[in-house]
């Protein structure tokens, strides 16, 4: 058991558990956060599961918790671990089941009044042109072979046929798509899964948002994303649908007994894993890059049909009604990346688990257009709430391998959240707000109400305040719309 | 017959299952799993499908049990729900079992997968007891 005075406040936000805590630990963990959120992160698993993690093979630096930690399975949720790529680990309990799970964010130069007026109209056409749901189909249906190129080429696919421009793809992580990822090894009933769903919203904790920007940070950043106060954006947060969850199933499946094949010492069955340089290894990282680049196939076309929602709805109405593409982030998913670590660059694989790559001004992996600002981190807070747009900082780079929070993080079960409030009371709690809601579920209403989440504020003034991400502007709902 | 209970867990869905032997705690689970989707009293038995499962040991044998049910019902053209389960064959490492359910209009609630979450089958004077969390 991991007590609170085991760890050693190290910073104003930084909490650190010395290796010496538990003779498994093979580095020390850290925790992000103000002291509020550091003593929520001991309310259920998380700390537990975040010494779990510091055990595994090939750990550099530290086991990390982002300020919007909560328990999920293997790795806490705002996980953030790195392990050599030459003698460590990859762990599909570092990823999770939504595997690049992600936030999309297009800005407009439309100012929210002059949107008012059309505001319902347009919601309920975004609603009907982006599928939502459990199990729901897609706006487009592929073939085998189809599905094959978009497993492999991700957001270029969308590319190629007409739901992208190439400043969409530039403004998206990795440009849409991870190189090591094999249509090969993705799993039949994976693709059998993904062949209907692509372009659709599903369920859950997925959204699409209209916001206003409601305050500019920094302004010079800000213009350069796009952003201008007082006008609109739309956030677009899903992932690889039941493709992901299939990968993430079959591969735990065929890990199971790799542990003990390859000497993997593992506190908790949730954690399987296989060396990165092993042949199970080597196929899940295929296979889980192909998921990644599903959804990111996924939230470009679901951007194409809210660009075409718009123009069905405001052309001739309001002078410029276009869409341009602030960022794409993935926020589930391990990357292979190269970090300085004590001075020297090493490869190794990154796990961020509910945490989003952040990295700095002048990193290669940016577009031109953001070399020199950083890269553009999304941080949606819970529904009907602020979410925030940050930038990465050097800072990042030196603790955390470029990573940082990825929303509020929850507090409160579903199970518990419905007990608060029932859907309808959320729905016309959120209308009184002013914000129009269209939703396939009212117990998903009530499931995500706010009150079952920490204030997104408190974790990005963590974030901001260790340093990790600069904050850039603020947004809140005019719209949301919910599976 | 078993019974189950929602509990709480931060982010996910979980229940906590009793049963009277080995074949009612795999039935229970299947149908406490489909009481988080839909009304079992609205589910007709007009679909039938099988299942054949080979696993490590009975704690993997349950997870891919109700993953495999997940799956059958959001596979279809229509979404189904499940609500009797007959096995012809159970052994902790293998499972064989002829399940009955129908369409529905929708689910409550969306489980992404069954997980390994602190499972543990234990065996009570009663029978057995585990809890089961869901990825939601």
């Amino acid at each position: 058991m991991t007590r609170k005075q085991d760890f050693e406040q190290v910073g104003e936000f930084t909490w650190e558990l010395p290796k010496q805590h538990d003779g498994r630990m093979q580095a020390p963990a850290r925790i992000y956060g103000n002291a509020e959120v550091f003593d929520l992160a001991f309310r259920d698993n998380s700390v537990e599961q975040l010494v779990n993690v510091a055990t595994l093979p090939g750990i550099v630096k530290y086991a990390m918790a982002m300020p919007d930690v909560h328990q999920g399975y293997g790795f806490p949720i705002g996980g953030v671990a790195a392990f050599r790529y030459d003698r460590g680990i990859i762990s599909p309990g570092g990823v999770g089941y939504d595997i690049n799970c992600g936030v999309r964010m297009l800005a407009s130069t439309i100012h929210h009044e002059e949107l008012q007026p059309y505001l319902e109209s347009l919601t309920t056409q975004i609603f009907q042109d982006c599928p939502s749901g459990v199990g729901g189909k897609g706006a487009v249906r592929l073939s085998e072979n189809a599905l094959d190129q978009v497993l492999e080429q991700g957001a270029h696919w969308a590319l190629q046929k007409g739901y992208a421009t190439q400043e969409d793809i530039a403004r998206t992580e990795d440009g849409g798509r991870i190189p090591q990822a094999r249509a090969a090894v993705v799993p039949s009933r994976a693709k059998e899964r993904g062949r209907p769903q692509l372009g659709s919203l599903g369920a859950g904790n997925h959204f699409l948002e209209i916001d206003v920007v409601e305050e500019v940070y920094d302004a010079k950043v800000a213009t350069l994303f796009g952003l201008r106060q007082g006008c609109v954006v739309v956030q677009i947060h899903c992932g690889s649908r039941g493709l992901g969850h299939e990968v993430c199933n079959q591969y735990l499946r065929v890990l199971q007994d790799a542990p003990q094949r390859y000497g993997i010492p593992i506190p908790d069955r949730e954690l399987v894993a296989a060396p990165v340089e092993s042949q199970e290894g080597k196929d899940y990282l295929a296979a889980m890059a192909a998921a990644a680049n599903y959804a990111f196939a996924n939230r470009q076309v679901l951007a194409h049909f809210v660009r075409l929602a718009f123009e069905k709805v405001l052309a001739g109405k309001i002078s410029d009604w276009h869409l341009q593409q602030v960022y794409d982030v993935a926020h589930n998913i391990a990357k292979v990346e190269t970090h300085d670590v004590d001075g020297k660059l090493v490869k190794l694989v990154v796990h961020r688990k509910g945490a989003t790559r952040a990295f700095a001004p002048g990193h290669p992996a940016l577009p031109e257009v953001y070399r020199d600002a950083g890269q553009p981190v999304l941080v949606p807070g819970s529904m009907g709430t602020a979410s925030y747009v940050l930038v990465g900082t050097p800072q990042a780079m030196a603790e955390t391998f470029g990573s940082c929070c990825h929303g509020a993080g929850r507090t409160m079960s579903r199970h518990g959240a419905m007990k608060v409030m029932r859907g309808e009371k959320v729905r016309s709690d959120l209308e009184q707000q002013g914000v129009t809601v269209r939703s396939g579920s009212l117990r998903g209403l009530a499931e995500e109400a706010p009150y079952a989440y920490k204030d997104v504020s408190l974790v990005v003034a963590s974030v901001t305040g260790a340093g990790i991400a600069r904050q850039v502007a603020r947004v809140r709902p005019i719209a949301v719309i919910k599976g | 017959m078993g019974t189950w209970a929602e509990i709480d867990h931060t982010a996910d869905v979980a229940l906590r299952v009793s049963a009277s032997d080995f074949a009612d705690l795999f039935a229970t689970a299947a149908r406490g799993m489909f009481s988080l989707l839909v009304a079992l009293d609205a589910v007709t038995s007009s679909l039938v499908c099988t299942v054949d499962l080979q696993a490590l040991d009975a704690e993997t044998l349950l997870v891919d049990w109700l993953n495999e049910l997940l799956y059958l019902a959001e596979s279809g053209p229509a979404l189904r729900a499940f609500v009797a389960f007959e096995f012809a064959v159970l052994e902790p490492t293998h499972l064989r079992a002829v399940v009955r359910g129908g369409e529905v209009p929708g689910f409550f609630n969306y489980l992404k997968a069954a997980t390994f979450h602190n499972l543990e089958i234990t065996a009570t004077q009663e029978g057995y007891v585990t809890t089961l969390v869901f990825d939601t």
